[in-house]
């Protein structure tokens, strides 16, 4: 249809070549360039959520993935080690973040790909690593032991501190840019202000930089929980069987059980909470304003 | 309500009583690198006194400033507050009140809040400093909106905040950089008047940072003209603008006709030039020496005669007349020259000259200025 | 007149500041800094730090047939994630850019969503999907997959890249008489390439990470590297999990490289990362 359209259009030689015609043709051309994206999108992406839906509706799913105490015992898990994770990240993150913004020029590109790096590697990679580093005979139970701390090798794998550990370094680039950002939005002066108020390193950081940032640290908590929320392999890989997250509930009803409505049911679920929890905390975050401070 | 915001400061010795107010530049150097923002700076403002930084963009007037503030250390020299060295001292003891481009306000503080800061900083009780803020807001016509957020105030009021949050702990001296440059025309030369008023007021001693001459000359006691990191040249408003001691200090602080000259005799205080094209001239001289000369005039200076004159003066072609409004500006070929002259529109109606025709121009010797061409 | 920051911080605090970032910055890289020892470990287990060198586990890494057919299977769904992205995702840039039509907003959604749908729950509505139209068994549905997530990275690095076209650039060129490609390949391409190679990379990467798509459509002659790894490691840390992670470490860090180089040359951190747009 496209080169129908296009042939119809292209003035032939010999022809009158008016303006009207290639301008027309240019016009429908680059209307032509989101056909492919949102055929394709609509193909395999909306069809594909809209059946996952559809399918979430029957044989009584809700209920009956509700009164199955392994999932409730998954969201619950889910929620805590999300919003720790995202509390740990975001504290980090701010610190990652206040040095990138006072570095030069160099510095902050060497940075930048200091955070970046665990951005660029997969997510097994990396899980992979921290399982190495924590397993007993690893290089943290060693440094334990050489320094005296313990005597025997201590359990830091499989169990809910190496998820945090290892969801925490999978997050930590999505809490660093848009504090960052916010960092760099602050007008310079005002420390130097502040300053020749009388305020000294510590009285601008409280009473400027931190509450000036405080955009980019809400947004950082809310991308990062919300990415949080979706954790499927660091619960399988470096936790115990008390961590599972709704994901893996996910994962179990489907490739498990089979029970395609359930697991759909789960992942309406999912969805629908983290879209809540979301609306709430922006309103919550408005209702505050958060530039009351002094 | 006034002693309040400007109560005896109790932070300094007595012994220094008589420099209170007082800044100091000593040989003050500033370098980046290879790069010399400051060369050698010698600069001192007396208690009280009112001093304008006037320069382009690149001339280190900013990073003079920065450095009496304390934002900038300098690289060699020395500093003086109140007649005491400041040099290791950070910025937060200097004492000094800074108003900074653009206000620096605290966005998330309200207007009271920002001036209260300092004394917050000074742990002066909470009752004392709301109460010392109002006062300073009061002072600055800013009656009853200390709780409004910056941006819910007009660019006007938010540099009276400004104002206020420098003024309120009693400052040394005030630090003013380039304050008025976000407000238009008409705010910015009522805003002139009014922080001139209340510096006199107050007593306070003021190094103003700007690179508009108009707002320089309507507000300095002294101007201190700054290019390439060195003062060209230093002195009253009057005194700079009539008699500029280059050719780049004169066309920086206005029209000027400059016209080249060769100096035949001097004493110091007037010089006999002789004029390419206009025969001799008697003008002003402040003994500047260089290589090459030119005599200044400034358009509302230059004067239509009735009929010839020999000296300061000369005959020529009337080209163009372009009414300003409350003036009118006149252009006239005199000897090679084209010279503008100035003249108020209810002067003009006497003279009535038309254009293409013949003119008789001159100055009067003690406003024509010998100075020295640089470049 | 240049205010350089430097001068305006004291030192002390920027000394503690730095001190106390170290061990976070050391949590972000460490991590990935020990794959490459471990895997090259002459040991037969894994540790660290190794006892001695040895391409032991690599040889044995290629001399699996497992592990060389997951390599393989990564890289074609990498192959149709990077193709399909980068098409469709410059194409939706360059469709979106500097025009307004009424539905624009709804197309911009569209081509984003992608990215804030939790994987899960996609991996779940692939899986039904590719099943319920019989397309399961091979590397296509999982390239789709991954390409529909790709798509909207190449989008956003694209677009940043088109920002800095003046659109009277384009009236210029048409006015000259340019044809429809010719103005795209003097005026857009010259303009969008660093965008579409981020992308392209950006793209890359996405696929050959990504785990649980990749997992839950699975079959005997589609299980990418992730997918081996992840299977693998839920019973042992074995040589060839970590020759695996070394080789997927050497590509990110390639990929980084390729930015940082990029940034330099620009002088802006801002496109690093397209998430940051």
């Amino acid at each position: 249809m496209a080169t129908a359209t296009l042939e119809r259009s292209r003035p032939r030689a010999g022809g009158p070549s008016g303006s009207a015609w290639p301008r027309r043709r240019r016009r429908g051309g680059w209307l032509l360039l989101l056909a492919p994206i949102v055929a394709f999108d609509v193909l395999f992406f909306l069809t594909p959520l809209g059946k996952l839906v559809a399918s979430s509706f029957t044989g009584g799913a809700y209920a009956r993935v509700l009164a199955d105490p392994l999932v409730t015992r998954s969201l619950v898990n889910t929620l805590t080690i999300a919003l720790t994770s995202t509390v740990v990240t975001v504290v980090l993150g701010y610190v990652i973040a206040l040095v990138l913004w006072r570095s030069g020029t160099v510095m902050r590109v060497i940075l930048f790909a200091v955070v970046l790096l665990p951005f660029w590697t997969g997510i097994l990679v990396k899980n992979f690593a921290w399982a190495v580093l924590l397993q007993d005979n690893g290089l943290v139970n060693d440094f334990l032991q050489n320094i005296g701390l313990t005597d025997a090798p201590i359990g830091l794998l499989h169990n809910r501190f190496a998820v945090i550990v290892g969801m925490v370094h999978c997050l930590l680039p999505y809490a660093v840019f848009p504090i960052f950002s916010s960092l760099t939005a602050i007008d310079g002066r005002l420390a130097l202000a502040a300053r020749s108020l009388g305020a000294g390193e510590v009285s601008v950081f409280r009473r400027i930089t931190l509450p000036l940032s405080t955009p980019g640290i809400s947004a950082a908590g809310l991308l990062v929980f919300i990415i949080s929320t979706g954790f499927f392999i660091t619960p399988v890989v470096m936790g115990g069987p008390g961590d599972m997250m709704i994901a893996n509930e996910i994962d179990y009803y489907a490739r498990q059980l089979t029970d395609f409505s359930g697991a759909a049911a789960l992942a309406v679920i999912l969805t629908v909470l983290v879209s809540v929890i979301a609306a709430v905390y922006q309103r919550v975050l408005k209702a505050g304003g958060h530039h009351e401070t002094l | 309500m006034t002693t309040s915001v400007i109560a005896p400061a109790t932070h300094q010795p007595s012994t220094t009583a008589a420099r209170k107010g007082a800044i100091d530049l000593r040989q003050v150097r500033k370098t980046y690198g290879d790069v010399v923002a400051v060369d050698q700076l010698d600069l001192s403002i007396q208690p009280g006194e009112f001093v304008t930084l006037l320069g382009p963009s690149g001339s280190g007037k900013t990073t003079t400033m920065m450095m009496v503030a304390g934002f900038e250390e300098h690289t060699s020299g020395s500093v003086m507050i109140d007649g005491v060295p400041v040099d290791s001292l950070p910025p937060r003891e200097r004492n000094l009140g800074v108003v900074f481009q653009n206000y620096a306000l605290f966005p998330h503080m309200s207007a009271r809040e920002n001036v209260e800061f300092a004394l917050r900083m000074r742990k002066v009780p909470k009752a004392e400093s709301r109460r010392r803020a109002d006062d300073a807001l009061d002072r600055v016509g800013l009656s009853g909106l200390g709780g409004r957020k910056p941006r819910q105030l007009s660019g006007g009021q938010q540099q009276r905040v400004a104002l206020a949050r420098a003024l309120v702990f009693n400052p040394a001296a005030l630090l003013l950089d380039e304050p008025m440059a976000a407000l238009d025309k008409r705010l910015r030369e009522h805003m002139q008047e009014e922080i001139k008023t209340l510096q006199k007021s107050l007593g306070i001693s003021v190094l103003f940072v700007t690179h508009d001459q108009d707002e320089a000359m309507a507000m300095s006691d002294r101007i201190v003209v700054m290019k390439d990191g060195r003062i060209v040249q230093s002195g009253p408003p009057e005194e700079v603008y009539n008699h500029p001691v280059t050719d780049w200090v004169a066309s920086f602080l206005g029209d000027t006709n400059l016209i080249p000259a060769t100096v035949i005799s001097r004493d110091g205080e007037e010089a006999v030039v002789d004029l390419a094209g206009l025969g001799t001239g008697r003008v002003r001289d402040r003994g500047a020496q260089g290589e090459r000369y030119a005599v200044s005039i400034r358009p509302e200076h230059l004067k239509f005669r009735a009929g010839p004159d020999g000296e300061n003066g000369g005959a020529g072609e009337l080209t163009s007349s372009t009414n300003l409004g409350a003036t009118i500006r006149h252009r006239i070929t005199v000897g090679g020259h084209s010279l503008q002259l100035r003249e108020l529109s209810s002067d003009a109606g006497a003279s009535g000259h038309a254009v293409g025709s013949a003119v008789h121009v001159g100055w009067d010797a003690d406003k024509a200025q010998l100075l020295v061409l640089e470049g | 007149m240049k205010r350089s920051r430097k001068t305006l911080q004291p030192g002390r605090q920027r000394k503690l500041l730095s001190l106390l970032s170290l061990p976070v910055f050391a949590f972000l890289v460490v991590p990935t800094l020990i794959v490459v020892p471990v895997a090259l470990n002459n040991s037969r287990y894994i540790t660290f730090p190794p006892g001695g060198v040895s391409l032991a586990a690599v040889q044995g890494f290629f001399a699996d047939q497992a592990w060389t057919s997951a390599l393989s299977a990564s890289m074609q769904a990498a192959g149709i994630a990077v193709v399909l992205g980068t098409v469709f995702g410059a194409s939706a840039a360059l469709g979106l850019h500097g025009r307004k039509f009424p539905g624009q907003q709804a197309v911009v959604g569209l081509v984003l969503a992608p990215m804030i749908v939790p994987t899960v729950v996609l991996a779940l509505a692939f899986y039904q999907f590719f099943i319920s139209v019989g397309l399961v068994g091979s590397i296509i549905p999982i390239g789709l997959a991954h390409a529909v997530i790709a798509t909207p990275y190449v989008y956003l690095t694209t677009r940043a890249s088109l920002a800095g076209l003046n659109p009277a650039l384009v009236r210029s060129a048409q006015s000259l008489g340019a044809g429809m490609l010719s103005v795209f390949r003097h005026v857009h391409l010259p303009v969008i390439l660093p965008g579409l190679i981020s992308g392209a990379l950006f793209a890359f990467s996405v696929s050959i990470d990504e785990t649980v798509m990749a997992l839950f459509m699975q079959s005997p002659g589609a299980t990418t590297l992730p997918v081996k790894m992840f299977t693998d490691i839920q019973f042992n840390l074995t040589p060839k999990i970590a020759v695996s992670s070394a080789l997927l470490v050497t590509v990110a860090t390639i990929g980084l490289l390729i930015q940082v180089v990029y940034v330099l040359k620009r002088r802006s951190t801002a496109r690093m990362m397209p998430l940051a747009v």
